[in-house]
C-alpha cells in the first residue's frame, strides 16, 4: 500500500492528483481511466479542503492499495468533521437554465465516474473508498 | 490553464487550453467577469485545447450561461474532447450550453 499525506488545502491538489495518476499510469491503466481517477479524486479532495476542518488546518491522506491490473482502489481520509459526501442531494440534471443551481455537481461526478464508492466513519476519521476498473 | 480572448467582429472567443480545475477556475471566473462588464452578446468557448474540466470549471460555464441569458445574448462551446464532453453530458450542461464540433460551426450558429 502506498500512502501520501498532505495539508488539506488547495495547494496540495496537483501533487495528490499526480500521485494517483502516476500510479495508474505505471500500472498500465488507460488514459481514460487515469482521467476519471483524477476527476473524482479532485471532487473528493476539494470537498475535504473546503468542509473538513472549517477554518483550522488539518491533513488529508490518500491510501492506494496495490492494483490488480484490472482495477485500482484508493481511500481518501481526513480527520475533520463527520461528512458523507454521498448523502448530498444530487442536482436535477434535467432542470432548465433558470432553475439550474450552481453546485452539487461534484457528488454527481463522483457517483457516475467511479465504479464503486463507499463512505465510512472510523473513530474521528472520514474514509471514502473509491474503485476504478481499467477500461 | 491558458486563456486567450480573440474577437471576430461581434463574436468574442475564449480559447481555453490545459486544465480547468479548482486551482485554475478562479482565473477564468475573473477573466469572464471582466468580459461581462462590456456590453457583448456573442461568446464562444473554444475548448479544442482543453484537456480536463472538473465541477469547479462547470460552475463558471453555468454562471456565464445564466448571465448571458439575462442580457439576451448567445453563448456556445466548440471542439469538446471526448472526456470533456462526458463531464458536460453527465452534468446535463450539454443541453444548457450548445456544443459544436468546430469553431466555424459555432460561429455560424450564433452570428
Amino acid at each position: 500500500m502506498l500512502i501520501k499525506k498532505m495539508s488539506a488545502r488547495i495547494d496540495s491538489l496537483h501533487e495528490l492528483l499526480a500521485f494517483l495518476a502516476n500510479l495508474a499510469k505505471k500500472n498500465g491503466f488507460s488514459k481514460d481511466t487515469q482521467n476519471r481517477i483524477e476527476l473524482v479524486a479532485e471532487e473528493v479532495l476539494v470537498n475535504v479542503f473546503s468542509h473538513a476542518y472549517k477554518d483550522a488546518s488539518g491533513e488529508v491522506e490518500v491510501r492506494c492499495f496495490d492494483p490488480d491490473g484490472s482495477s485500482l482502489t484508493f481511500e481518501i481520509r481526513d480527520a475533520g468533521v463527520s461528512f458523507n459526501p454521498l448523502e448530498r442531494i444530487e442536482p436535477d440534471v434535467k432542470a432548465g437554465l433558470d432553475e439550474r443551481r450552481v453546485g452539487g455537481m461534484g457528488v454527481l461526478l463522483i457517483r457516475r465516474m467511479a465504479d464503486a464508492v463507499a463512505y465510512r466513519r472510523e473513530g474521528n476519521t472520514n474514509i471514502l473508498t473509491l474503485t476504478f476498473a481499467n477500461r | 490553464m491558458d486563456i486567450e480572448v480573440t474577437q471576430d467582429s461581434e463574436i468574442s472567443v475564449f480559447v481555453l487550453r490545459g486544465r480547468l480545475d479548482a486551482v485554475s477556475a478562479p482565473q477564468l471566473e475573473d477573466r469572464i467577469g471582466l468580459w461581462f462588464e462590456q456590453p457583448g452578446t456573442r461568446l464562444i468557448f473554444n475548448l479544442e485545447g482543453l484537456d480536463y474540466v472538473s465541477s469547479a470549471g462547470l460552475r463558471v460555464f453555468l454562471t456565464s450561461a445564466k448571465k448571458m441569458k439575462t442580457r439576451d445574448g448567445k453563448l456556445c462551446m466548440a471542439g469538446l474532447r471526448p472526456n470533456v464532453k462526458e463531464v458536460f453530458t453527465i452534468s446535463g450542461f450539454i443541453t444548457l450550453i450548445p456544443a459544436y464540433d468546430t469553431l466555424g460551426a459555432a460561429k455560424d450558429a450564433i452570428r
